[in-house]
């Protein structure tokens, strides 16, 4: 370490010939300083810390790094194929994480600590795995490696907690024992996991799960209640550290580890000096590695991003409350110049990386520079023009959260109305309108409730140590390592910089015109589809099946309309209108039935074949039901089973119908899986079945059966069905189609971007007189 | 003695006229100096039917009586037109049951026991159980259904036969049964021209490898017109193949003719001349339309379908086909021949409810302008009756409705071929082997009710000739997507209609108006 104590030297100079060992370079913050260290600091050497993911090594993921839009100049430097020299010769990889520690080398001169649990509310074991024992497991790791290098701690300027007013830098003042409440977090876990697997608490997951996917069958509920059950754990370890974390006088889980963190590195950093930087919200750069440079979004960008769209009408928060924002290039700034500029050893330094005591910006302003910057460039809407936006009237957090609650309980209400509807295009088009409200309000919900605290804190950061730490800067520096707040033009930083860099991708996204994919409508395109999967060969077209459901897919009807049909048509008149009072009399029943279970409903149906003889039901069906059958099958769905058959797929009829109701449409297919009537020795059905219905669950069971018999690729494969009890089989193969969905089915479809197809009959029912 | 048919010149005293628009009517004002073309009155019926039929079998032309014809031990087919034949279906009892009933009785009377009865339907839908009982009677229906009363199918090749090829390379293959016969005897209803004679035997009882010769772009194109036999290539195909089969089997031809009677009794006055309308009839005219204007389309559907037309036969004649079709032609005449003078600018038709393959079933867009740019245009002797390069103007909806039980490939034809090409010959080379050879319709056409695979090419080519004639077809009232798809446009009113066609035809064309149903064959000279 060429320095110890403050002096005027330059960052550059000071920090030559150092080593220094940075981690979460993958993150925001950690991406900016190594851009930094590479390019502004050519003569420093870093070794990083970087775990191996999704089967990449640390090495590569380092590469791909370098490959990213934030060290474009790094790479005009360089040449397109210098990675690979630079990573030999001044970068060192070491392959491991907060929780898996590598050996250091024994000749850091600086360690910047970045990485860390960005989310504000992990789970409470999670917050400190990461944000405190993270942070002991590092210390350890530098005291075993003989290394004594200067400690820069990232932590965050909201570490100081609920307070008001003006905070200078300096160590925190509670008195909270940071392994105490470590431990109690991980306990935590423990205890929860046990109360989750609770006889009482298991029957109340299972219930859920029972009323979301009764339909679906007993396979698919036992998961959902599993998912259930993982999801109250978190769920409850969220909630325990964001209680903890208040009961403390912090605003959340993520603001108390990292306070939590700042104790354990001044308890083990020992003599080590260190500096503990409290950045506020970081942004987009304003100069480094380029105007706007942002990965994703933070924190206050989707609040922007939401009010460019017009779906946030008002904001809690005082309009003269200040917002503190800083772009990232001042943070990484001050963390070189501060590892440039140690405290002697044994000091502990903190730094406030903020804007709010020199360059205040009030909610007030930064709401007019949003406003007028959508004004100048809304945003585009598809087939709707350009989005208005409103003005904030700040009218508080309470009036807020009544208009809130309101809008939940409506959406609560207007679904479970839905749900009990019979299923229409205009009942799909309302769920979809609700599942829109829906996902609004609860955007609102998490952002209001996550980052109203941010914007309503009236709290100054006072940052007289970063404007002494700016001082030791010699003049030729100044420019490249500057990170004075008063240099950001906040109006210019706003409207010209940083919005229109987060607006970027969401412009190009709404601005392009219609994808392919809609132009194909009404039918799905199969030529269109295999270039989306190019994985498939033409040769192995014949390793593709296309499962198709009947009632309901096909045909516009259910399984009690065409028992209904099948009886009718052998009745004469006087019987015909007594079989109808009768059906109606069991109908509600059947329905009831139906949305419980598909298999007690169909064994419901099938009873009533009691006595009829096969061959009479075959004939019945030719010449009586088989025509009106085909007059209301839907041409769209018609040809589409053609279409698979000319491109060589084998096509599969699947349906709970009996086998002689698919006699009209047999021809179409290469198998059909249906309900098989048990026979007495008579030929006379006994009302029950020979096997086990092909309904539900039983369809990905029967087909994977299926599959491996005919050697059969289902990743490549097509099912078309419209219910919730068709969910297991469209989730069997590669490429579902829900088509004329039921709510459920539908909302399942989008959540996993399905295509969605309307498929009607065309023409006039034939009377029965022909 | 009923009135010929006659030509009015729209004046100021002419009301407004009837046109027919599919399951609506419409009063429409016609511009001053419109030609509307009228077929003659109702020629009388026969006053006893069945007595006409004995003395044609009895008396028949250039062949032995009937009964000298029939012998113990002899196989005996008797095939008859389908369901396409007459429009709209007849009133009870249909004029193809009595004629059945006195064949069979003398086939009785001679000993004959091996009967088989066949509908004609060649590549058109089978017909029901019903609508064959309907048309035969419930005793022949029940005598002979299932097993000796059969549709006639064009793609059971084990029961075809090929008798040859004429001296053109035609290829004759028909209906095995009936070429193996002893006596096949035909049982026909002539509604129009085109009917009849050698179209047959050697079409109604055909397949598709045989049809496929003269049921063709180039032939249509060749046949000005159609319904007149001696210019058509259609017709002249036919007799060639009409000989041919003439040399393997015996034919008795028996035809029939029909008078103008297409409307039921309380409909009745829509055949007769507007400013003859009694005040009762108008005020009925009145309310009917206006209750079709109200009704939902199911109930419309509805009137229009149980309209059972009180016909009454003109003429019996019987024997051997070419000297019975020429009787039967001039009895056609005579009740159908209207003489025009010269042609015009524009030729408006008002498109019915019902062609000859709709019958119990929809009037689709493919089925809408075949009715109009085939029929109707067709209706002619001698010149069409709007000159080359004119407009026609057609009165229909046109909506985008299929039968999915009986045309199943006319919808795929309408949303993939006609997507690609409203080309008759480009259609015809591209896409009809496709559709003629798909198992799917074939299974379709034998098993269910469905018209062939190839037929709604069939009908797209019967509109061929009109295609090339006319520089404008403009649909009034129709569904712009659906005439849109087919080539052509759309106007809601006939004001806009001619503005639209005044391109082609001018500011003040000359207009002739075909006043059909009932049909009037227009003798243009």
């Amino acid at each position: 370490m060429p320095s110890v104590a403050p002096s005027p030297a330059g960052v550059r100079a000071a920090l030559a010939g150092c080593r220094v060992f940075l981690t979460g370079a993958t993150g925001f913050l950690g991406e900016a300083v190594l851009e930094r260290l590479l390019v502004d600091l050519p003569a420093t050497r870093v070794v990083l810390l970087v775990r191996g993911k999704d089967g990449f090594a640390a090495a590569q993921r380092v590469e791909q790094l370098l490959a990213k839009p934030a060290f474009t100049t790094l790479r005009e430097r360089i040449g397109p194929d210098g990675a690979p020299e630079l990573l030999r010769e001044r970068i060192d990889v070491l392959d491991g994480d907060l929780t898996h520690w590598p050996a250091l080398p024994g000749d850091l001169d600086v360690v910047v600590h970045c990485a860390g649990e960005v989310s504000f509310d992990p789970a409470i074991d999670d917050g400190f795995a990461t944000n405190a024992l993270g942070v002991e497991r590092l210390l350890h790791a530098v005291a075993s490696s003989g290394s004594r290098p200067h400690v820069v701690h990232v932590s965050t300027a909201y570490v100081n907690g609920m307070v008001k007013g003006s905070v200078a830098e300096g160590r925190l003042p509670h008195q909270v024992d940071w392994r105490v409440e470590a431990d109690a977090a991980t306990r935590r876990r423990r205890a929860v996991e046990d109360a989750s697997r609770g006889a009482a608490q298991l029957a109340s997951f299972l219930g859920q799960a029972r009323e979301d996917h009764a339909r679906e069958g007993p396979q698919v509920v036992s998961s959902a209640a599993e998912r259930g059950r993982r999801a109250w754990v978190e769920e409850q370890l969220v909630a325990a550290g964001r209680e903890r974390a208040q009961s403390l006088g912090f605003t959340d889980c993520y603001t108390f580890t990292k306070a939590m963190g700042e104790r354990v590195v001044e308890e083990l950093a020992g003599d080590l000096p260190v500096t503990v930087v409290r950045p506020s919200i970081i942004e987009s750069a304003l100069e480094k590695p380029y105007p706007g440079w942002i990965e994703g979004y933070k924190m206050a960008d989707p609040i922007i991003l939401a009010y460019g769209r017009g779906v946030l009408p008002d904001f809690p928060g005082v309009p003269d409350g200040v917002v503190d924002i800083v772009p990232v290039d001042l943070v990484v700034s001050a963390i070189l110049t501060a590892a440039a500029h140690p405290p002697e050893p044994g000091g502990r330094r903190y730094l406030h990386l903020c804007t709010g005591a020199r360059n205040p910006l009030t909610l007030a302003a930064l709401h007019g520079s949003v406003r007028e910057h959508f004004r100048r460039h809304p945003l585009q809407v598809r087939d709707r023009g350009t989005i208005a936006v409103q003005a904030w009237t700040f009218p508080g957090s309470a009036h807020l959260e009544r208009r809130l609650r309101a809008g939940e309980r409506l959406v609560d209400v207007a679904d479970s109305v839905l749900g009990a509807l019979p299923r229409s295009d205009r009942v799909r088009s309302a769920a979809l309108a609700l599942d829109r409200s829906r996902a609004q309000l609860e955007f609102l919900r998490r952002y209001l409730d996550l980052f109203g605290v941010y914007a309503a804190a009236e709290v100054v950061y006072l940052d007289d140590g970063v404007a002494e730490l700016e001082a030791l800067l010699p003049d030729d520096e100044r420019d490249l390592f500057g990170f004075d707040p008063r240099r950001i033009d906040w109006q210019h930083y706003l409207s010209e910089v940083h919005i229109p860099s987060i607006t970027g991708l969401i412009r190009t996204i709404t601005a392009s015109p219609r994808g392919p994919r809609d132009r194909v409508d009404p039918d799905l395109s199969l030529e269109a589809d295999s270039e989306h999967h190019s994985s498939v060969a033409p040769r192995d077209q014949d390793r593709i099946v296309a499962v198709f459901d009947m009632d309901g897919t096909l045909l516009p009807s259910n399984v009690v309309e065409s028992y209904l049909r099948l009886r009718l048509a052998g009745l004469a008149l006087p019987d015909r209108a007594r079989e109808i009072g009768l059906a109606a009399r069991q109908f509600p029943g059947w329905v009831l039935t139906e949305r419980k279970d598909r298999g007690t409903f169909l064994r419901e149906i099938y009873r009533q074949y009691a006595g009829a003889s096969l061959e009479e039901l075959d004939a019945l069906v030719d010449d009586e039901v088989g025509p009106d059958m085909l007059a209301r099958l839907s041409p769209a769905a018609l040809r589409q089973v053609r279409r698979h058959r000319a491109a060589g797929h084998r096509t599969v009829l699947i349906t709970g119908a009996i086998l002689a109701l698919t006699r009209p449409l047999a021809p179409l297919f290469d198998d059909v899986a249906a309900a098989e009537l048990e026979v007495d020795r008579e030929g006379r059905a006994t009302g029950r079945l020979s096997c086990p219905p092909p309904v539900g669950e039983a369809r990905p069971a029967w087909l994977r059966h299926y599959a491996a018999l005919h050697d059969l690729d289902l990743t490549a494969s097509y099912a078309y069905a419209d219910s919730a009890s068709d969910l297991p089989l469209l989730r069997a193969v590669g490429r579902p189609v829900a088509v004329n969905p039921d709510v459920t089915t539908l909302r399942a479809a989008r959540a996993a971007r399905w295509p969605v197809k309307e498929w009607r009959t065309s023409g006039r029912p034939l009377s029965r007189a022909t | 003695m009923s009135r010929p048919g006659f030509v009015l010149e729209v004046d100021e005293r002419t009301p407004p006229l009837l046109v027919h628009e599919g399951e609506r009517l419409r009063l429409e004002t016609f511009p001053l100096g419109t030609r509307v073309v009228y077929p003659p009155e109702s020629l009388p019926g026969l006053p006893d039917v069945d007595a006409a039929i004995r003395q044609a079998l009895l008396n028949p032309l250039g062949t032995d009586p009937l009964p000298e014809l029939l012998f113990r031990g002899m196989r005996l087919t008797i095939a008859f037109d389908d369901i396409s034949l007459p429009l709209p279906q007849m009133q009870l009892p249909d004029v193809r049951q009595r004629i059945v009933e006195a064949v069979l009785t003398m086939a009785a009377e001679a000993g004959v026991d091996d009967v088989k009865l066949v509908a004609a339907n060649a590549l058109h839908r089978r017909m029901t159980p019903a609508e064959l009982r309907r048309c035969l009677g419930e005793r022949v229906f029940r005598s002979f259904f299932p097993d000796s009363l059969t549709n006639h199918d064009a793609e059971d090749g084990q029961n075809l036969l090929h008798l040859g090829t004429t001296d053109r390379g035609e290829d004759v293959e028909i209906n095995r049964r009936a070429a193996e016969s002893d006596l096949l005897v035909y049982v026909n209803i002539n509604l129009v021209a085109m009917d009849g004679g050698h179209k047959s035997v050697p079409i109604g009882l055909a397949s598709y490898k045989s049809l496929k010769h003269h049921h063709n772009t180039h032939t249509m194109l060749h046949s000005k017109s159609y319904m007149d036999p001696p210019r058509s290539a259609l017709h002249g195909s036919a007799a060639r193949m009409g000989a041919l089969v003439a040399d393997t089997v015996k034919v008795f031809h028996i035809e029939t003719t029909l008078n103008n009677d297409a409307f039921p009794s309380p409909y009745r006055f829509l055949t007769k001349r507007e400013w003859e309308w009694s005040g009762k009839e108008q005020a009925t005219m009145l309310a009917v339309k206006r209750g079709l204007d109200l009704a939902p389309a199911k109930v419309r559907h509805r009137i229009f379908r149980s309209m059972e037309a009180p016909y009454g036969v003109t003429s019996v004649q019987a024997g051997a086909t070419d000297q019975v079709h020429e009787r039967t032609l001039a009895a056609v005449h005579r009740q159908q021949l209207v003489e025009v003078d010269g042609q015009s600018d524009v030729l408006v038709v008002g498109v019915p409810y019902v062609g000859p393959y709709n019958v119990n079933s929809v009037l689709n867009p493919i089925l809408a302008m075949c009715l109009g740019m085939g029929y109707f245009f067709n209706m002619y002797r001698g010149r069409p009756l709007v000159r080359p390069g004119g407009a026609m103007i057609l009165y229909h909806p046109v909506p985008w409705q299929f039968s999915q039980l009986h045309h199943p490939s006319y919808l795929d034809f309408f949303e993939e071929v006609l997507a690609e090409s409203t080309d008759p010959a480009t259609i015809e080379k591209k896409f009809e082997q496709q559709y003629a050879t798909d198992p799917w319709y074939i299974h379709l056409y034998r098993t269910s009710y469905a018209y062939h695979g190839v037929h709604p090419f069939y009908m797209w080519y019967w509109g061929a000739h009109a295609m090339d004639h006319l520089d404008d077809v403009i649909w009034v009232g129709a569904d712009p997507r659906t005439v849109g798809r087919m080539g052509f446009r759309s106007a809601s009113t006939m004001q806009d209609a001619l503005q639209m066609a005044s391109g082609s035809v001018g500011r003040s064309p000359s207009i002739t108006y075909l006043h059909s149903p009932p049909f009037a064959l227009a003798d243009v000279r």
